[in-house]
């Protein structure tokens, strides 16, 4: 403490001395008229060795811009008619028990000799709490969950690929307790 | 005058040897600026005011500057003398008086000159171009940057940076956007598709990274100024560049081959890549730390997300954060870790998200914000300072922590939802 008072006490003494400035001003080169009052101008200004006068580009190139929209990622998949997604608790990817009659449900559609050929894309979501990567991670699990349980119910593990949206994908954009359960979910798609 | 400067800065750095340990400074002798907008005619900037805006926004931010009278708008003439005396009167150090204009090859040119009011001097006189008249805010931050220089002061070339980030723009879709800091200047560098988790690839930022959503989540390296893409890698499931190391070399990755989000290290020279975290639940958020045999991540390992560390030769894993229930976003410098914790209840209000700093040489943790959902925290490349996003009260902003000073600035956010962001 000692330490610091004395270095308090030596910074004080240097801000109390600097602070008084005692600028010198020459001559009345002519009186400046502002307002009411009446200002004396300063001695002609010098200048310093530093001028320099050569015009610097502030840096900025110019910049590209690609779309990617010829290529987007979801040409060809389509909706599942009579799947029905599946909700999940926040911050959580295990498989809620009132869901699982739904994703029976749907094993059994996926078995239908229709819909056999196709490839079913697993996409999992989440609502809008959390964060950067671990909210794209957290989708991941979910999907992984669902897969793992299709898994189980027969389906081939081969005719599944997950992908996680994150936040990117809601349903509801409301900021109520009901609509982040909505956006809570796996969704299924159908890939040829 | 310069002098003094360096003398508060040098005992302010003397304090601030841990940043994690919060230092009250008050120092009334901080130099004060007076700014002089002198662009008068046909031909003058037509955004001179907001330049005159952002000159006062560096100026403070930098921590190294009071502006005079910062609430008003003042005009003059550039070519008349300065009112030295009003100005000593007002104990005034210094002023910068500057002229915008449009030349006849559309050219924008900024004239200023800086005069040292206690020393009776034009200290100097700068003239600065830029060809696209919308990138006047790198404009103005050079010029602060170059006043800072005048005075010796720690240096604020980060304000002259890039910063890069994706914003959603309907469900599934989300753009690529290069700003100033301040996000005043804007150039959306992607769009079409889900195009996430934008990461600077080097120092002089002319490169990037970012996944995009094709038929499986994709990593490309895309270069801003000649559109130049190169596919890095793809992943099932998910994909993140999540850290840069210093010389650009090599690159924390998370991934998910299997299904399964784990960090992986990858090489950017010999385009090979290794497994760093094999849980089975979720790491991700992966940043090297003390040099770059180390990270640091984001694990569910206890039942909720925290912070956690490793070698990244090495199986052992070292819990690094022991408060907070839900700490999910981290971003390190050195030996520093900012990270978010979400709390569900606190004196202030009911939920909110806050920033957090630790050190991996100390046990004290220094609290960044106390309002607010605090998101994205992001240190410089200097690491003397945090960007974060705050969102309060339907509002957005863009925060900057300047942690030697202890004092955070926000900048209006008038972008939509960010997804991610770097600097």
């Amino acid at each position: 403490m000692k330490h610091y008072l004395s270095v308090g006490a030596i910074l004080t003494l240097l801000l109390t001395g600097c602070a008084q400035k005692s600028v010198e001003i020459e001559g009345e080169n002519g009186a400046i008229g502002s307002g009411d009052k009446t200002y004396t101008q300063e001695e002609t200004i010098t200048s310093t060795s530093t001028i320099d006068v050569t015009p610097i580009d502030s840096g900025v190139r110019e910049i590209d811009l690609i779309d990617e929209s010829q290529i987007l990622a979801e040409g060809s998949a389509q909706n599942f008619d009579g799947v029905s997604s599946i909700y999940f608790d926040f911050d959580r990817f295990d498989v809620r028990v009132d869901m699982q009659s739904n994703i029976e449900n749907n094993a059994n559609l996926f078995k239908n000799e229709k819909n056999s050929a196709y490839t079913i894309k697993i996409e999992g979501n989440c609502d809008e709490w959390g964060t950067d990567e671990y909210n794209y991670a957290l989708g991941l699990k979910r999907a992984k969950s669902i897969k793992d349980t299709l898994v189980t119910d027969g389906i081939d593990e081969n005719r599944m690929v997950l992908v996680s949206y994150g936040e990117s994908n809601p349903i509801c954009a409301d900021h109520t307790k009901d609509c982040w359960s909505q956006n809570r979910r796996v969704d299924f798609k159908l890939l040829p | 005058m310069r002098q003094l400067v360096l003398i508060i800065i040098f005992i302010t750095h003397s304090f601030a040897i841990d940043a994690t340990i919060e230092v009250v400074k008050k120092f009334s002798n901080i130099p004060i600026i007076a700014i002089e907008d002198g662009s008068i005619g046909v031909n003058s900037f037509h955004n001179s005011e907001e330049f005159y805006k952002l000159l006062i926004g560096d100026l403070k931010v930098s921590s190294h500057f009071r502006v005079h009278k910062s609430n008003l708008y003042m005009k003059s003439d550039f070519e008349s003398t300065p009112k030295f005396i009003d100005y000593k009167n007002s104990n005034v150090d210094l002023l910068l008086k500057y002229r915008a204009f449009i030349d006849e090859s559309h050219i924008l040119i900024v004239e200023t000159k800086l005069y040292d009011i206690n020393s009776n001097i034009l200290a100097y006189q700068k003239v600065y171009t830029s060809k696209k008249d919308e990138k006047y805010p790198f404009v103005a931050h050079k010029v602060s940057i170059d006043v800072n220089s005048y005075l010796k002061a720690p240096s604020i070339d980060w304000m002259q940076k890039f910063i890069v980030f994706a914003k959603y723009v309907n469900s599934k879709e989300s753009e690529v956007i290069v700003a100033d800091y301040t996000l005043s200047y804007q150039k959306t560098v992607v769009k079409g598709g889900l195009n996430i988790f934008p990461k600077w690839a080097n120092s002089i930022q002319d490169e990037l990274y970012y996944t995009s959503y094709l038929k499986r989540p994709t990593l490309f390296k895309l270069n801003i100024y000649t559109g130049k893409k190169e596919k890095i890698a793809e992943s099932d499931g998910m994909l993140v560049c999540s850290d840069v190391s210093k010389d650009g070399n090599e690159i924390l990755l998370t991934m998910a081959p299997s299904g399964q989000p784990d960090i992986y290290l990858f090489n950017t020279k010999t385009k090979k890549k290794k497994r760093v975290t094999k849980y089975s639940g979720i790491d991700v958020n992966g940043n090297f730390l003390d040099g770059s045999n180390r990270i640091t991540f984001i694990s569910d390992r206890l039942g909720y997300p925290n912070i956690f560390a490793k070698d990244i030769d090495k199986s052992g894993v070292e819990q690094l954060v022991y408060h907070g229930k839900n700490n999910n976003s981290c971003s390190a410098y050195e030996n520093y870790i900012v990270y978010t914790s979400r709390e569900s209840d606190n004196e202030f209000e009911p939920k909110t998200f806050n920033l957090y700093m630790i050190s991996t040489k100390s046990d004290f943790i220094r609290r960044l914000t106390t309002i607010g959902l605090n998101q994205f925290p992001k240190f410089s490349e200097d690491g003397e300072s945090i960007l974060f996003i705050k969102q309060y009260k339907n509002e957005s902003a863009l925060g900057i922590i300047r942690l030697n000073y202890n004092k955070s600035y926000l900048f209006p956010l008038k972008v939509g939802k960010l997804q991610s962001i770097d600097w």
